[in-house]
Formats: C-alpha cells, structure tokens, sequence
C-alpha cells in the first residue's frame, strides 16, 4: 500500500460570526425569520452548529433556543430530527423547518415569549478554509493524523463535505472507498450518526473502526 | 511568539494566526482608545500589540488623553448605552467631537486597519483617510438610551465594520458587525502560573487570613458591578459559613465615578473585619493573579457587564465562578457546568453556600471552566478572530474564504 495511491490532505475550517441584526422574541417570529432569512443563515444554525464544538442537547440552534429559551421540549426534539444535511437545496431544509413550526403551531398556537436577553439572533460566518499541513498515505497514517488533527478538520471532512459533495457522502469514507478501495470500512464509517455526537466523539468513533480494521487486516496476514 | 502559545491554544488557532499573518505581513494596524491602564480594553491592548509585531504586522496603539470634562461626558454616553438614564447635551456632544477633532491632527490616522475601542474616541472616523475602519464595541448595548443610540448610529455607517463581544449587543447600526468576545493572555502576569510561595506572599501583604475560604470579587469599583449587592450576599453566607469577603480593584483614568463608588462601599462595609476592600493600584497584575488563586470562589456580580475578563480570568485558574446573568457574562458561565449564573443577591447568596459546602462540585466547574476558556477565549483566538476581520473586509462578499 502506498505507491500510487491519492493522498489524503487534511484541511480545516472555522468561521468568525457576523451578526444579521435580526432577532425573534417567540416562536411565530422565529418562523416568519427562518422563511426570510439568507441561505447563509440557515447553513450556519443548522448545517453549521457543529462546528462550535460545544456540547448541547439538541442537534442545531434553531431547536436548542426552542427547547432552552422557551421550553418547547416537544418542538425541540422534532427539529432535532430534521437532518439539515439531507437536502440538496438550503431553501428545501428551509420548507422543512417551517413545515414542523406550522405543524407544532396548529396543535400549540400560544406563543411563548422568551424572557429578554434571550431572544434568538440570527448570525451569519465568514468561513475560513485552509490546509492542516497534514497528509496521508495509507490507512495506518491516516489513523494517526486523524488522533492528532485539529477538531474543525473533522467537521470540514465529515460534516460540511456532505454539502460541497452533495451526495450525502464525507470525505472520509469516499477517500477509504476510491483511494483504499476498502468498501466496507467505508460503509462502517459513513454510517456514524453525525447528529448524536460531538466532534471529539465522531474522532473516537471513527478512531475506533479504523482500529478495528488494522487490527483485522494485522491478524488475517499473521495467519498466512 | 505563536510558539510560546504551542501546548496552551488550540492548534487550529495558532495555524490559522500563521495563515493570516502571512497574509498581512508589514501591513499597519492602529489600534486607539482612552486609557493605557485600568480596564479591560487597555489590558488586551498591553498584550495585543507586542504579539502583533511578534508575527510580523506592524502594529501601534494611541490614545485620547482628554481632560476630566471629556471623560465626564464619556461616562455618561456610556452609561446611557448600557441603559442608564442620562442627559447628554448639544454642548457635550460638541466636546465630545472637539476633542476627537483635536486628537485626529495629532495621532495620525493612516494605517491599513484601524481599529477605534469604545465610544470615546468614536468620532475619529469623521477624519478618516486611508485603510479599513472597525469601531469595537466592548459595553453592553442591549438595551441602550435611543438618542445616544440614534448618535452613534450616524458614525457607525461611515465605519467598514463594527465588532461586539455579544450577538445580542449587535444592533443594526448600518455596517457589517461580527461577533468577537475578548479575551485572557494565558502567559500574562495575570494569568500565569504563580507559586505556593507567591500567592501565600500576596496574602500576607495585605494582611489577608489564609485559613478560611475566600469569596473574592475582582472589579472596578463601579455601581453595575454591583458591589454593594455583593456584601449584602456576604452577609447571608455568613450565617452558615465562616469565610471573608475580598473585593478588590484598581481605578481607571477614563472613570470619574470610581473614587465616589469605592467610599460608598467602604461606608458599607465599616466595622465589618472579614470584608476587605482592596485599592489595588494600577499594573497590579500580580497582586490580583495571587488572590484568584487563593480564592475559594469567585464573583461576578455585575447588573451590567459588556464581558467580565475577570469571569475568564478566574476560570483559567480553574476556580468556581458565580456571575450575574447578564451581558458577556452566560457566554462564559455555563449554568451549572463551568459556573452558576445569578440573578439576584439572594441567589448568588445561595450558590456561593453551594459551592463552599462541595469541594467536589467547585472543583469539577474549576476544570471544565479551564477547559471552556482555552477552546474559546484565549488571545490567540481574538487576534486570529480581528485579523480574519480585517482580511474579510479586504475579500467583502465573500463568505468563504481559502487561505
């Protein structure tokens, strides 16, 4: 292994936040925002919210504020299990979330005020996307590097890919299946459900099949 | 000087302070403000600029030295930005431009990005010439006065950029605003790491006991800082545990009211012997790294708080910090994560018994607290953060950017 196969190079990313000066005191305002704010917006509450590394309940911004602000548990957990990567179009993530408000709304039409100082703010970034300076070779290599990079190489390659490669697929498990040819280490590590860990968790996991499989691979070539 | 960092700052930090500064190698960069001590802001700036250099960016920071009649008006537009009700006239307004005006043929405002601190010297960038103007905003402007608001709203357009340290002190002020929270030098006087030997030294300087818990609350002496509120809280806690009150502060030049605040809390405090009320003088950086690390816990108690650096500092030093919940101050305190959040005195009276009757509790919000100040508001991250501001403006339109 090794002659002739692609690298795989490392990159990062991390954004500075700009705010939109846009904010939503209850839930209907918090609709009407998310029907008109920009696709920046809504890449960065959603898609985005991984990145800040922090280790929260709920799985983008939208149903942390519903769920910690207003106490809308219910409504919390439902925007929890909206898959902002699932769509090829931002405005299509967009129709989703105003379908689960307006469905949540129908059956709970009261508004909650959320108490003042924390309202929702609608922010944007400016992403920045540069090399880690780290490249690897093989399998045993990429184990190595994966152990020490920076945590916003792990969103760039296993989140925010699924959006620039648009197939619902991350660099990781491409790079493993077209460069390693190693399918099924791919399938392994492409099936790690994105929305229930931290970065450092999607680290360990991965660290963990990639363990597995040089420690197969080590045990099939002692048996020959 | 990044490698000093290395082993301390997230790595993803320190690349990223390399990627840009090779961008703006020998580009200049001005940094102004009204105070070289006492503060915040003076504090980062003592740190920032010598690193700046170091990487390479030429880097200056002047200031507006006015006159107390100019620092009088200052405190006003500041309080009525934090929400305080206050008269501002014409005639003040007019002082207020007069002096920038006078300072903008002095300080010489030609540099590549310039970076204005606070309201004071607001009005330079009628005097504008070259180069990207950035207006960094370190108060709490949630809730602001709308005349003083609706000023500083005029110059804000003709700024490239504002900066707040909160999302929810953004206001649409006409420019583009980023959010950007200040920051600690973790190898700073302040924040570096001090013997058992210093720290007990410190103590026996001001002849502070060292055999009972400490409640300590590092600040200016400031009504917003609520200081007062703090030894009503005191006093509740004594009732249960034995322990003593240390408030202590230096006092800044642009901050007429200190001297007022800090002989209402002495009046306060009087005959009490387990309060201390500390007059630190300025630079008094190790004095007051020595006394966080003695603390046992340590106060925020602030009713208004742009940021609160003492939050991180004393969180750096792996110490339970109790904050008031307002401005900067939940973006640090985790609520019963890396801290408590308050909103009373009843209830900073309350988690300070919490925490001095569980060590375990205080010592496991100590290291999570470190942890959460080294990932988010370390020095290096802010500089990283204002360079990435300052080459964003120079690529506007682009939300993305590839180094």
């Amino acid at each position: 292994m090794g002659e002739g196969i692609k690298p795989f190079e490392f990159r990062q990313c991390t954004g500075i936040i700009k705010s939109t000066g846009m904010k939503a005191r209850n839930l209907l305002e918090l609709r009407d925002m998310i029907a008109k704010i920009s696709d920046d917006s809504l890449f960065h509450h959603t898609c985005q919210y991984f990145l800040k590394g922090h280790i929260l309940e709920y799985t983008n911004d939208f149903a942390q504020w519903a769920g910690e602000s207003l106490e809308e548990r219910a409504l919390a957990e439902h925007l929890s299990n909206v898959d902002s990567y699932e769509f090829g179009e931002i405005d299509d993530l967009r129709l989703e979330l105003l379908r689960v408000i307006n469905g949540y709304v129908s059956v709970f039409p009261e508004p909650r005020e959320a108490i003042s100082g924390n309202e929702f703010y609608f922010n944007e970034a400016v992403t920045f996307i540069f090399s880690a300076g780290v490249r690897a070779r093989n399998l045993a290599e990429f184990l190595i590097a994966l152990k020490y990079i920076d945590s916003s190489s792990i969103y760039y390659h296993f989140y925010e890919a699924r959006v620039r490669l648009g197939d619902g697929t991350d660099d990781f498990s491409r790079w493993v299946e077209e460069a390693l040819r190693k399918r099924e280490l791919a399938e392994r590590i492409r099936a790690i459900d994105l929305f229930i860990y931290s970065l450092e968790g999607i680290r360990e996991r991965i660290i963990k099949v990639i363990e597995e499989e040089l420690r197969d691979e080590m045990e099939f070539r002692g048996g020959e | 000087m990044i490698n000093q960092y290395a082993g301390i700052a997230p790595k993803g930090d320190l690349l990223l302070l390399r990627k840009l500064s090779e961008k703006l190698a020998g580009r200049s960069f001005l940094h102004i403000n009204s105070t070289r001590s006492g503060g915040g802001v003076a504090e980062i700036l003592n740190r920032m600029i010598p690193f700046l250099k170091g990487i390479g960016i030429d880097a200056r920071w002047e200031v507006i030295e006015g006159d107390s009649k100019f620092f009088d008006i200052t405190k006003k537009i500041h309080n009525a930005l934090q929400g305080n009700p206050e008269k501002i006239t014409p005639e003040m307004w007019g002082y207020h431009f007069e002096t920038n005006r006078r300072y903008a043929e002095r300080l010489g405002l030609q540099a590549d990005a310039l970076f204005i601190h606070d309201p004071q010297p607001f009005p330079l960038v009628e005097f504008r010439k070259n180069g990207k103007w950035i207006w960094r905003c370190h108060i709490d402007l949630s809730n602001p006065q709308k005349d003083v608001c609706d000023y500083l709203t005029k110059y804000c357009r003709k700024y490239d950029s504002a900066i707040f340290s909160v999302a929810r002190f953004a206001r649409a002020l006409g420019t583009d605003e980023f959010i950007i929270p200040p920051s600690i030098d973790p190898l700073s006087e302040k924040n570096r790491e001090l013997t058992d030997q210093e720290v007990s030294g410190v103590l026996a300087r001001f002849n502070l006991p060292a055999d009972r818990p400490a409640i300590l609350q590092v600040s200016r002496f400031d009504r917003f800082k609520d200081p007062v509120g703090l030894i009503n809280a005191f006093r509740m806690v004594r009732k249960y545990n034995d322990s003593i009150l240390i408030i202590a502060g230096s006092p800044a030049t642009d901050d007429p009211e200190g001297e007022m605040v800090l002989n209402e809390v002495k009046e306060f405090a009087a005959g009490d012997p387990d309060i201390y009320i500390l007059l630190l003088p300025p630079f008094s950086d190790r004095d007051i790294n020595a006394l966080q690390r003695a603390a046992t816990v340590v106060l925020q108690k602030s009713l208004k708080e742009g940021f609160g650096l003492t939050v991180s500092e004393a969180m750096w030093k792996g110490k339970p910090v109790i904050g008031g919940a307002v401005g900067g101050i939940p973006l640090q305190i985790i609520h019963g994560v890396t801290g408590f959040l308050v909103h009373s005195i009843e209830g900073a009276a309350f988690r300070i018994r919490q925490v001095l009757n569980n060590p375990e509790l205080a010592r496991g919000m100590g290291e999570r607290g470190r942890e959460y100040v080294r990932t988010n508001f370390l020095i290096t991250k802010q500089i990283r953060d204002y360079l990435a501001v300052w080459y964003s403006l120079e690529n506007k339109g682009r939300g993305i950017l590839e180094l």
